[in-house]
């Protein structure tokens, strides 16, 4: 299979044209890596289920225009997200970052990549393109508790022409510190966008932190997102990313436990309908012990679409003491609908506990015939059946102020993917 | 039969025992208790041979032979038998198996035949039957899935059928209902004999009513603070540990 | 040029040297079309099997070599290989049991391998072995008069080219894979079962009973035809440890079962694994496939791998039929420095088609052992069902295992269910054990045979005895 290449002399003009800011050599550099390491492809053992024909094809475009920025105003759709989530907003709105809405106080420091001079970490083809075209980055430092979930929301445009965004966002609690945060990606308009985004986080010595992830991007648009976690000693990490919208969707959630006595629970929920593909990837890294993870993933797939959850945790040697489980379960609702999944273990220790259980099914007729003879229609059986399997995630949505509009837009998107069933 | 002398043993680097001493006759029932901590489970995992608890001073004598230097199975064919507090679930290895193993393992140090796969099996139900147990126990995984008081039972059981001169049985009393904490007493008292000695080791004073210990031994912060017959047990009933700990400090 | 590569070389030739003295039959090492032609000529075959060969050869020059297993070892010279050796001739092979490796003797005696067995696994020359040729003979009586065609792949090219013609390479074709392309070209021999029509092989069919079987050579081909409604049990390999100064060894296996017919191929693979460091064991890279063709039928593949320096190996089943069935039970022990690389693909392709996989995997010493597997199921195998259940046992601290389970499930009325656990021997288990009085060997022994109880049961009968000891000798030394 020939896959489109990134177009790299056009890729270079536009990062040449770029403001001449502190970012430059990083931009340069990252060009460089791109160059020799290249996109991915369905060669890599990690891209084997998900092409990312359509980025490079939306990102030629734009290069090939020139770059433009988007004008459109977001300000509405900025007004309605925050409004549904109370937290203090940071804005990325067509990669460039508005702080209008955020207050600051005691407990976030906030500062721009361009003002500081801490290198920018790229460390593979998808982080370089978005160095390369990064317009700015945020650098947060939560040294104390907040009063206020810190919200992140990146959100973009493409109304006329293609488009392409990047944001990239540093995360760093300190020790003994608790903290929530929302990373929120939205999108609007209907020319071809693709979106990509980088977020990384640190937790230090006994933090705490709660992280509730939405992707809700417009169905068609495409992103590229990936969040990796170092874990601190003896700190916790409760993690839950909601797939509700976009086209072509990669996540990669990468955890890294290099400190004894942390914790990650990360969970997903993944709707998926006509024209979308969704894809999870995560990936823990056990490198000491003891140390515990546990994911659990769910998707529901109805429509012509395909999902893919690919759960890879290495236990390193000497990392005894290691508590690791992965769980994948999947709704398949439609013969058009392709699930692939991938639970991987590499175990270089002896002392561990690892498990793993992946389910591909349908709803239980059993249970439908049961609802039905009680009264209740065949569809709104369903609905309940579909929703009964996702609700379990939502209501174990780490950050609080995010539970309201979780159950809002999970429970908007399986009514639109039933609906589409009974037709 | 055994004879520990100023016993000191630590794990993980903590000091538990701190110079227990104890002597078991033959045909003796002894009661050790004591509150969470004080070293009573460290005292049966130290006899049974359990390599994380080490043995930094004392001595104790099995049969007029060192004991310490001896290998876990080596005391187990020997006659030490241990009921396990929390019995290991081993999954695929079937109950009879191991049983059956364990039985030709001291039938081997005492220079006997293999028993046969029919007497094995009559023994098995006759003993099973004594313990109100379902023959059907035998064809399963060892203690996997089995119930708390089911577990307990079986350790029983295999005590039953090893027949040891020494029986220690570490908190068998925890977990059970009424019924099963009768059937269990039932169980070891009809392995009561003039040959046998049994070390019961236990918090509650509730599984001396049915197993009627000869002395009882007040554990605390790993030494025995007090002994005497069944009516020590009564008394710490009645006034808690506390109380030991203030004769043992005062 | 470096002394080491002269010394290589100089060996190298000595060992040439000596092959031609000793056999005119073998050809020197290398691959190109002469030496296909060569091997097809002095097998006398028909001229569609010269062409097949040759076909495969030109495939395969095209092809790579896979890497994306979990093993690791040096770069394969293809060119340094022999691909014909003439079997031995009975002077070359001890003439008792008394010329035989005592070490390998003692092994015999661990997995209690009866005595006249043991002078044929030995390699001693045929009429010093007691009544091996007879109790074949027997059995060759039997199978006949039911019907059923059990020879060397080279007699059924022979006598049977119409049966060969239509099934050959329709399960595994030739450019499958690299080493299956490579087998394709110069396979030296193998078994070739047919079982026809609504016949139930009267017996339990094994390489040990082949008439000629003697050195088939590192390139085995098999090829197991079921005809409807048939049945027939199959076993390959044995547990006694088999040594080969061939290091590289690619076979093929092509089952095909036809409309309600089934198929259960059960093996004990016990090649050389080398020594404590890893030298001078078997590579064991080989495709194993069954084709559930006809509605009904069921192939069911049982494995037992304790050897092999590297094994590379994924018995697979392709359910076409409906309510085809496909099983896959494996035990796969890596010790000392050994790689394991196994697993199964079950594709369900038809309707109601059914697959289990229970794959149990020990890992000991610093070896590396890992589980691939593939169900896929098409958009057109409605009500398709599949279990797996991967676990995997450690003993020791620097021993690896992994998982790589793929799932690509194209139907919404499948049903598919993966579990997987990673474990060791508890300490907790084996103080229990030592505590009734068993040792800590036994402990291990039973622990890891508890562990794989599943998979045993499936085996016949007195396979499953041998088994057990097997794997109690392969993980002699793990624990301690």
């Amino acid at each position: 299979m020939k896959q489109t290449a990134l177009s790299l002399p056009a890729l270079r003009g536009v990062v040449e044209s770029m403001s001449d800011d502190g970012l430059r050599p990083a931009r340069e550099a990252a060009l460089r890596s791109l160059d020799t390491r290249g996109l991915p492809t369905l060669r890599d053992e990690d891209w084997k289920y998900t092409d990312l024909s359509s980025a490079i094809a939306i990102s030629n475009q734009w290069l090939k225009n020139g770059a433009p920025a988007a004008s459109d105003d977001l300000q509405g759709s900025i007004d309605e997200i925050t409004a549904a989530v109370a937290a203090n907003w940071l804005i990325v709105a067509n990669g460039v970052i508005d702080d209008t809405r955020f207050t600051p106080g005691d407990a976030i420091d906030v500062e721009r990549f361009s003002a500081t001079t801490a290198p920018i970490v790229a460390d593979r083809a998808l982080a370089d393109l978005n160095v390369a075209l990064l317009q700015d980055g945020l650098r947060i430092r939560v040294h104390a508790t907040p009063e206020r979930p810190l919200g992140i929301l990146v959100i973009d445009s493409a109304n006329d022409a293609a488009a392409v965004s990047q944001a990239n966002i540093e995360i760093c609690v300190s020790d003994n510190c608790s903290a929530e945060i929302v990373e929120y990606h939205a999108s609007v308009g209907e020319g071809d966008h693709y979106a990509n985004t980088i977020v990384s986080l640190d937790t230090g010595y006994r933090s705490q932190v709660g992280y509730t992830r939405i992707q809700n991007r417009r169905i068609g648009h495409v992103f590229t997102g990936r969040i990796s976690a170092a874990l601190g000693t003896d700190s916790t990490l409760d993690m839950a990313n909601y797939d509700i919208g976009g086209g072509l969707v990669r996540n990669d959630v990468d955890i890294n436990l290099a400190a004894t006595g942390a914790a990650a629970n990360f969970n997903g929920l993944y709707l998926v309908g006509d024209n979308q593909h969704i894809d999870n990837h995560t990936s823990v890294e056990h490198r000491v012990g003891p140390a515990v993870s546990s994911q659990e993933y769910r998707g529901i797939l109805n429509g012509s679409c395909r999902a893919v959850w690919n759960g890879k945790a290495i236990v390193f040697e000497g990392a005894d003491g290691t508590d690791a489980t992965q769980a994948n379960h999947n709704l398949l609702l439609s013969e058009r609908s392709e699930i692939d999944a991938k639970p991987e273990l590499e175990i270089y220790a002896e002392d561990v506990k690892c498990a793993h259980g992946t389910t591909v099914g349908q709803l239980d007729e059993t249970a439908l015939f049961y609802l039905q003879s009680r009264g209740i229609d065949k569809m709104q059986g369903r609905q309940m059946l579909t929703h009964a399997f996702a609700v379990d995630l939502v209501s174990r949505t780490p950050v609080d102020a995010t539970r309201d509009a979780v159950n809002a837009l999970v429970s908007a998107r399986l009514e639109e993917l039933i609906r589409v069933q009974a037709q | 039969m055994l004879e520990i002398e100023n016993l000191h043993s630590q794990i993980g680097g903590t000091d538990i025992l701190r110079g227990l001493s104890l002597n078991v006759n033959a045909g003796e029932v002894h009661a050790i208790m004591g509150p969470n901590g004080s070293g009573k489970s460290t005292l049966a995992q130290v006899i049974a041979g359990h390599e994380e608890y080490v043995v930094t001073d004392g001595s104790v004598t099995y049969k007029g032979a060192d004991l310490l230097s001896l290998d876990p199975e080596e005391r187990a064919r020997d006659g030490i038998f241990l009921g396990f507090q929390y019995p290991v679930e081993i999954p695929g290895v079937n109950n009879a198996y191991l049983l059956k193993a364990a039985m030709n393992a001291k039938r081997k140090h005492l220079g006997l035949e293999e028993i046969d796969a029919f007497e094995f099996l009559k023994l098995a139900k006759e003993r099973m039957a004594m313990l109100g147990m379902d023959p059907k126990f035998l064809n399963r995984g060892v203690n996997e899935g089995f119930s708390g008081g089911e577990k307990k039972r079986n350790e029983i059981l295999q005590m039953a059928m090893l027949e040891p001169s020494l029986a220690i049985l570490d908190e068998t009393d925890s977990g059970l209902d009424i019924d099963a904490l009768k059937a269990v007493a039932e169980g070891v008292n009809s392995l009561r004999t003039p040959e046998r000695a049994i070390v019961l080791v236990t918090h509650y004073q509730r599984l001396l009513d049915y197993i009627e210990p000869d002395f009882v031994h007040v554990l605390s912060e790993g030494r025995i603070v007090r002994s005497g017959d069944k009516s020590l047990a009564l008394e710490l009933e009645d006034k808690g540990y506390d109380w030991v700990r203030e004769a043992a400090n005062g | 040029m470096s002394s080491e590569n002269i010394e290589s070389i100089v060996n190298r030739c000595y060992e040439h040297g000596f092959v031609t003295d000793i056999a005119t039959e073998s050809l020197p090492p290398g691959l190109n079309e002469d030496v296909i032609r060569a091997i097809s000529a002095r097998k006398n075959e028909p001229e569609f099997m010269l062409e097949w060969r040759l076909q495969a050869y030109q495939q395969w020059l095209e092809m790579t070599e896979p890497d994306w297993a979990h093993v690791n070892y040096p770069p394969i010279d293809f060119n340094a290989i022999s691909y014909y050796a003439a079997p031995k001739s009975d002077e070359d092979r001890p003439k008792s049991l008394d010329e035989v490796d005592p070490k390998l003797l003692e092994t015999y005696d661990k997995l209690g391998i009866p005595l006249h067995e043991r002078a044929r696994l030995a390699g001693v020359a045929v009429d010093a072995v007691f009544d091996s040729v007879s109790v074949a003979t027997t059995f060759k009586g039997k199978l006949a008069e039911a019907g059923v065609i059990f020879c060397s792949f080279s007699e059924a090219v022979h006598d049977h080219p119409e049966l060969v013609r239509k099934y050959l390479g329709s399960v595994v074709p030739r450019r499958d894979n690299f080493y299956a392309a490579l087998n394709s070209a110069v396979f030296s021999d193998g078994s070739f079962v047919y079982i026809p029509k609504g016949v139930r092989c009267p017996m339990e069919l094994s390489t040990y009973f082949r008439i000629n079987a003697a050195n088939t050579g590192q390139f085995e081909r098999t090829l197991i035809i079921a005809d409807e409604g048939s049945h027939v049990s199959y076993l390959e390999g044995c547990t006694a440890p088999m040594r080969d100064e061939n290091q590289l060894h690619a076979a093929v296996v092509e089952l095909v079962a036809l409309e309600g017919a089934e198929i259960k191929y059960s093996t004990v693979q016990n090649w050389y694994p080398g020594d404590e460091n890893g030298v001078g064991g078997i590579y064991n890279f080989v495709t194993k496939r069954g084709d559930c063709r006809g509605d009904n039928s069921k192939i069911s593949w049982t494995q037992v791998e304790t050897g092999s320096a590297i094994t590379w190996k994924y018995p697979s089943c392709i359910l076409r039929g409906a309510n085809s069935v496909g099983e896959f039970y494996s035990v796969a022990v890596a010790n000392n420095m050994q790689q394991a690389d196994t697993g199964t693909k079950m594709i369900h392709i038809g309707p109601n088609t059914r697959s289990t996989i229970v794959s149990k995997g020990i890992s000991a010493g610093r070896a590396q052992n890992a589980y691939r597997g593939l169900v896929k199921v098409l958009p057109q195998a409605h009500g398709a069902r599949n279990h797996t259940q991967c676990d995997s046992l450690l003993i020791g601290k620097e021993c690896g295992a992994h998982t790589f389970p793929y799932m690509e499930i194209k139907n919404p009325s499948a049903k598919v269910e993966h579990e997987a656990t990673t474990s060791k021997i508890s300490a907790n288990q084996l103080f229990y054990c030592r505590q009734r009085g068993i040792s800590e060997e036994d402990a291990v022994n039973m622990i890891v045979n508890g562990f794989c109880k599943e998979v045993f049961k499936e085996l016949p009968m007195e396979f499953a005895v041998e088994a057990q000891a097997l794997l109690n000798v392969s993980l002699e030394g793990a624990v301690g």
